[in-house]
């Protein structure tokens, strides 16, 4: 099972950044999506993520990620042409300013939600955590806490994909086309599901604690993460974003 | 292990209760192990197994909650007077769920972790990391995910992990589990290896035949208490005590201990391998008849070779393959040209290694995935265009994972679930449901989940029986069973089989499959190899080099007594069989 969150091996630049530099290239993409207000600017954002991910060669890993977004941002914009109502009629219900600030509200939300997932996908877990414990003094729990969780997402997702398949071979018809009913019936799948993971939190947290998890400290890592020239030309280029995003 | 090496873990009548147990799960518990040894523990499930093991890794006093009596010194220290931290760096634990054990996503940082944290110095690290892994034989997965690694290897990754870590004692919870025949012996291999350098190893294991050939003590558990506490040989004699508390001993142990009960030959100690029984068996033929006596053939009456599947000539199969191919999207796993028949009334055992296709091969029969080639017809459905819901009235499956099919809040609903979902009224899913629960001594209502792992899959199999399908399906029916719950399910399953059901099951312990499937179709790469009766494919020992299965004691006993003894052997499957046989052979003159 591929997950949308697999770190994808290279050696592209992208790759080499130091974690927290890509941590902050993403996070001035949003900002910027944030503060841009012209189609161009949130336009361009979006293309330098696509751009960005296809120089990593991860941009195919995007479309199962797309597939999710795009009917999302479908959704939002028809809520922005049913509530925004000032602005010139258009056709029907929809206005000039409904739909302006529904495509605005559109690409906002890709804008936001690619450039963490890129980041995730060009970048191991570990060395996020141990990066962001180094560089940015973290303190270690909460960068543990982290990756577990992230770490535990296609955990949960093959435990629920087992449980579903167990469920229908018993005649629970998950085949059915109704998604609400679909809904209804997995809503009772959740206790088995959280039975399972609670259990196995409590064992993660036993086996970190048995392997000296209270003794780690900044210094512990094998691996270091110093910040290099390419690093703070990103950190460079990071203002430049967010100040373009500021003008446009 | 000498008699005069240090104790490095010392139990002194310690007793633990869990803080919403009743009972206590130890009961005064007085152990020592001594440093350099090789311990296995066993016993039915609830008698403490896990429990034990954690208390020797620190665990219990200091992650579970609960009251505990007696003292726990470890390398001479009281762990409740030592941190859980400190305590780690003497026992190394290897948990039972492999999966929740891993901390990290890549193996490389999986080692790193530990290691990091007990602030081994950077230029040792490298060292210790490739020390590690050489020693568990797994230097090659160095580079991957974790996410892509077999059960076995992730086994392994798991015991480097801690390894690295230097630990002088080893605690591992039933690190063979989920694995198949083979990866079990290799894990037992790399166990071996590192005990001869010094550490002292301590295992929960169900597997006997494993305890038997690599431990050098063996501590019974049962209901909290140690039961027997030796050598294996020790340990084995009393055979007959050990099954009352429901602990399987070696088949080759049962032979010899069978064969002095019956008179045959004077109380020995068991003999605890192939080669010891095959060598006491031709010795008491030899002595008795010459060698290469010719005795009239008395097989055919004799009760412990599974009479032949009772089917009507011309009778219809109700599941068939033919020719099935199918391959997961975006991965190379796939299987080519499954054909094979099942006869109503017959109970087949699917085997191979981890990977072979066999759970792909269950997945076709219930409807879970569908052929890309070829047809199957399953109690007279098409296969290709029914849905899975429609195909459940008819298969029902019994999955490894009980805790994946309950659902219900009470044993009773949960019962009564299938039936309701497969369209039958409710008031008469739970009249059946009810019948069913009952007979199994079932709580009706209680919530599953606050039953016992072996009661639970006992849930499941009331809700597979209640249903009284055409076919059954059994994906490791027994894996984290013990000997007597094992039992249990096999004998419902084979009186389903005795009233018309046909039964398909997927199972790695060989013994279980001798015992009790008729027919097996033998698996490697996604093919089948070949099938037939069960003792003619386990006597096959090319066809098992090839899908890499190792047969089960007995088989291998009465093929190696078939070559060297008496021809008489061959085919013999069951310890009564050898036992029968020998009797009959040495009374001969």
């Amino acid at each position: 099972m591929i997950n949308i969150i697999d770190y994808v091996p290279g050696q592209t630049l992208l790759h080499r950044l130091n974690p927290v530099s890509k941590l902050a290239l993403a996070a001035a993409i949003i900002a910027a999506t944030f503060l841009a207000d012209s189609y161009a600017m949130l336009l361009g954002l979006l293309a330098l993520t696509f751009a960005l991910a296809a120089y990593a060669g991860v941009a195919g890993r995007l479309a199962p990620l797309l597939k999710v977004l795009v009917p999302l941002a479908v959704v939002m914009l028809a809520l922005q042409l049913v509530f925004v109502r000032t602005g010139a009629p258009i056709w029907g219900i929809v206005t000039t300013d409904g739909l302006v600030t529904g495509s605005k509200v559109c690409l906002r939300l890709l804008g936001v939600a690619l450039p963490l997932v890129l980041v995730l996908m060009v970048t191991k877990l570990t060395d996020l955590a141990n990066a962001c414990v180094e560089v940015l003094h973290v303190p270690y729990r909460y960068a543990f806490t982290f990756t577990t969780a992230l770490r535990f997402v296609p955990v949960f997702s093959q435990e629920m994909n087992a449980i579903m398949e167990a469920q229908t071979a018993r005649g629970v018809q998950y085949d059915t086309k109704n998604p609400f009913k679909k809904l209804q019936l997995m809503l009772p799948l959740c206790v088995p599901l959280l039975v399972s993971s609670v259990g196995r939190t409590d064992a993660t947290a036993l086996a970190a604690e048995q392997r000296g998890f209270y003794l780690r400290t900044r210094e512990s890592s094998y691996k270091r993460y110093p910040l290099a020239a390419r690093d703070w030309l990103a950190l460079a280029c990071c203002v430049a974003l967010i100040a373009l995003g500021v003008a446009f | 292990m000498t008699e005069d090496a240090p104790t490095i873990i010392r139990l002194d009548d310690v007793s633990f209760k869990y803080a919403d147990a009743v009972e206590p799960a130890l009961d005064h518990v007085s152990l020592e192990i001594p440093e350099g040894g090789f311990v296995g523990v066993i016993g039915p499930s609830g008698a403490g197994k896990s429990t034990l093991a954690a208390l020797l890794s620190g665990a219990i006093p200091h992650h579970y909650r609960g009251t505990l009596f007696g003292s726990t010194l470890v390398d001479g220290r009281d762990t409740c007077e030592v941190t859980l931290t400190d305590i780690s760096r003497v026992v190394g634990s290897v948990a039972q769920d492999i999966d929740s054990q891993m901390v990290a996503s890549a193996v490389e940082d999986e080692m790193l972790f530990g290691l990091e944290n007990f602030g081994v110095p950077h230029d040792e690290i490298e060292a210790r990391v490739t020390g590690a892994l050489e020693a568990c034989g797994v230097l090659d997965l160095r580079g991957r995910e974790i996410a892509t690694l077999s059960g076995g290897q992730k086994q392994k990754v798991a015991i480097a992990a801690i390894l690295a870590l230097r630990p002088r004692v080893l605690v591992l919870d039933e690190p063979t589990a989920a694995l198949d025949p083979a990866s079990s012996t290799a894990v037992f291999e790399t166990l071996r290896d590192l005990n001869a350098e010094g550490v002292t190893v301590i295992v929960v294991e169900q597997k006997v035949a494993l305890l038997t050939a690599y431990c050098d003590s063996v501590v019974v558990l049962s209901e909290g208490r140690v039961a027997f506490d030796g050598t294996p040989r020790e340990v084995f004699s009393h055979a007959d005590e050990l099954r009352a508390l429901g602990v399987d001993s070696p088949r080759v142990a049962r032979v010899s201990n069978s064969l002095a009960q019956h008179g045959v030959m004077p109380p020995a100690p068991p003999c605890l391998s192939v080669e010891e029984a095959e060598a006491l068996v031709a010795d008491l033929v030899r002595g008795r008849t010459g060698r290469g006596a010719d005795i009239a053939p008395f097989r055919a009456g004799s009760r412990h070779i599974p009479a032949a599947a009772a089917r009507t000539p011309g009778a219809e199969p109700v599941v068939s393959f033919r020719d099935v191919c199918f391959a997961y999207p975006g991965s190379g796993a796939c299987v080519t040209d499954l054909s094979f028949d099942v006869y109503p009334g017959e109970l087949v055992g699917v085997i191979g290694q981890n990977g072979a296709g066999k759970t792909t091969l269950t997945k076709l029969l219930n409807g879970l995935l569908r052929p890309s080639s070829g047809s199957i017809r399953v109690a007279g459905l098409d296969m290709r265009d029914t849905p899975t819901s429609t195909v459940a009235a008819h298969v029902s499956t019994l999955f490894q994972n009980p805790d994946r099919q309950i659902c219900k809040d009470t044993v009773l609903e949960e019962v009564a679930f299938g039936l309701e979902l497969t369209g039958t009224p409710a008031d008469e899913a739970r009249e059946r449901a009810r019948a069913v629960a009952e007979r199994f001594g079932l709580p009706l209502d209680e919530a599953p989940f606050s039953l016992s792992r072996g009661q639970r899959q006992m849930v499941a199999l009331a809700s597979v029986v209640v249903m009284e399908p055409e076919v059954i399906l059994l994906d490791e029916p027994t894996s984290g069973l013990d000997y007597r719950e094992c039992m249990t399910v096999m004998e419902t399953v084979r009186e389903m089989a005795d009233r018309g059901c046909a039964v398909v099951m997927v199972c790695h312990d060989m013994e279980v499959v001798s015992d009790f499937a008729e027919r097996l179709v033998v698996m490697a790469d996604g093919r089948i190899l070949g099938q037939g009766e069960t003792p003619e494919v386990f006597a096959d020992v090319e066809l098992m080099g090839r899908a890499r299965v190792e047969p089960p004691q007995i088989i291998a006993l009465s093929t190696v007594l078939a070559r060297d003894v008496s021809r008489e052997f061959a085919g013999v499957s069951q310890v009564s069989g050898i036992v029968d046989l020998v009797k009959e052979l040495v009374s001969h003159d």
